[in-house]
């Protein structure tokens, strides 16, 4: 899936993570992320955005997560709700898991 | 069933299809010792029952106007509003935010996803929906710097490209080892940003020494100075012109090594004036950690004893006075100015004359 406009996904709320996509200038995959618990999960959190990104087929564009302790699960649907906003793809509901 | 029972609503108002509605978020900014500002037609307001409990205006790419009930306070409500007003923000196609706030609320605009960049002192900090925009924008500047002594820049809007611009980039070249030429980008003048660019790409784009930039919401935009494109309406703050010339000195001129800023002196535009006035002040003065950079005046090029000047352009463009424009623009603008902006033809040009 690519990334074709700006979008976001998510809030700043507890628990949850505000999730922004946009196209990259250089064609380049960039993940910045931010987060209240950045010193004991910055590494699993970058890890799980990259591997929703990469099981979306997503190769290049630039994600910005801000994250306020939300769990793994959380992380994904965000990601991926980012993402489909984004693609500006027809979504099949019933494929989503 | 008591009130805090029932559920927050949030909805989305057009001021100006809902005038009705107006009264009840003036009175609420009252409360929060805000007043309405003009130009902000989109609200965004947060309700529990029939009861208004917190705002958030939206004017293109700047919140405005965040409010919320003093009595309504640690509930995160506020948070939820300005999320709202960002959501719908992406939604109308505006994903780089900017917002004005006093300097003693950054601690909670931060908690809503806005990052500071520079502050008035005292006075406004200006913060954007992004923890990466301008460190990102000053990364890809960096890839254009050349060393010298001597580095100039010159930001114009070129509303349109005149002998006049001309004349100011050679005097600034000449004083200088190399120069950047912005041109702004905001696409609300007369002259579209792709003419305007095309135009200044065409006069100066080929000269050695020079590197032509696409201007960004960092300098002299909508964000920055919005004040500028709305020049008719006379008033400058302070605030406006340091906010701009602040991230100047502090970003862009540091990413660039920029030494020397160069502008034209300004005769008839009392907005420009001030700009380049309260320029001398925040790009000089010892009041940032950032080094100097120098202010050049130049005074501008006259054609038989009149300072030339894009106004005037217009104002002869306006007039249908395409043989008066020849000798203050480049063949290339007046070319465009003939082919796509001149006034269709007048039915009767002899009544148009006598006008």
């Amino acid at each position: 899936m690519n990334i074709a406009k700006e979008s976001i996904a998510g809030t700043l709320e507890s628990n949850d993570l505000l999730v922004k996509v946009s196209p990259s200038l250089d064609a380049s995959l960039e993940v910045h992320v931010i987060s209240e618990v950045m010193y004991q999960f910055g590494a699993q959190i970058e890890a799980t955005v990259h591997d929703e990104l990469d099981r979306l087929g997503v190769k290049s564009g630039v994600v910005i997560i801000e994250d306020k302790g939300a769990l793994d699960c959380t992380i994904r649907a965000r990601v991926e709700a980012a993402i489909l906003r984004s693609s500006g793809a027809e979504i099949d509901w019933s494929r989503l898991s | 069933m008591g009130e805090e029972c029932e559920e927050l609503a949030f909805e989305t108002i057009e001021l100006s299809r809902q005038p009705g509605e107006r009264e009840e978020i003036v009175q609420l900014l009252a409360k929060c010792g805000l007043t309405m500002e003009e130009g902000v037609d989109t609200f965004v307001v947060c309700r529990r029952g029939r009861r208004l409990l917190a705002c958030a205006g939206l004017e293109a790419n700047i919140v405005k106007c965040v409010a919320t009930d003093p009595l309504c306070r640690g509930e995160s409500i506020s948070l939820k509003v300005v999320s709202e007003v960002v959501h719908l923000a992406y939604e109308r196609g505006h994903a780089h935010l900017f917002l004005y706030t006093r300097p003693n609320n950054i601690a909670f605009f931060a908690g809503c996803g806005f990052y500071p960049i520079v502050e008035v002192p005292g006075l406004v900090t200006v913060m954007e929906n992004t923890p990466i925009g301008i460190r990102a924008y000053c990364n890809r500047l960096k890839a254009k710097r050349h060393d010298g002594e001597r580095i100039g820049a010159i930001v114009m809007n070129a509303n349109p490209f005149t002998h006049g611009h001309e004349y100011l980039v050679h005097q600034a070249l000449a004083h200088c080892d190399w120069l950047h030429v912005f041109v702004v980008a905001e696409d609300v003048s007369f002259f579209s940003y792709a003419d305007r660019y095309a135009l200044v790409s065409a006069g100066i784009g080929h000269l050695p020494r020079l590197t032509l930039h696409h201007g960004s919401p960092y300098m002299v935009s909508r964000a920055t100075f919005s004040s500028y494109f709305f020049k008719d309406k006379g008033v400058v703050g302070d605030c406006c012109t340091a906010v701009d010339l602040l991230i100047f000195r502090e970003f862009i001129a540091p990413a660039l090594g920029i030494t020397h800023r160069f502008v034209g002196t300004e005769p008839f535009c009392p907005t420009t004036r001030k700009y380049n006035a309260d320029m001398k002040y925040w790009l000089q003065a010892d009041l940032s950690g950032a080094p100097p950079v120098a202010v050049v005046e130049i005074p501008r090029v006259e054609t038989a004893g009149t300072p030339i000047s894009a106004s005037e352009v217009r104002r002869l463009l306006k007039a249908g006075s395409m043989e008066a424009i020849d000798r203050l623009v480049p063949p290339a603008t007046l070319d465009l100015l003939t082919r796509k902006y001149a006034p269709a033809p007048a039915a009767d040009p002899i009544l148009m004359r006598a006008v």
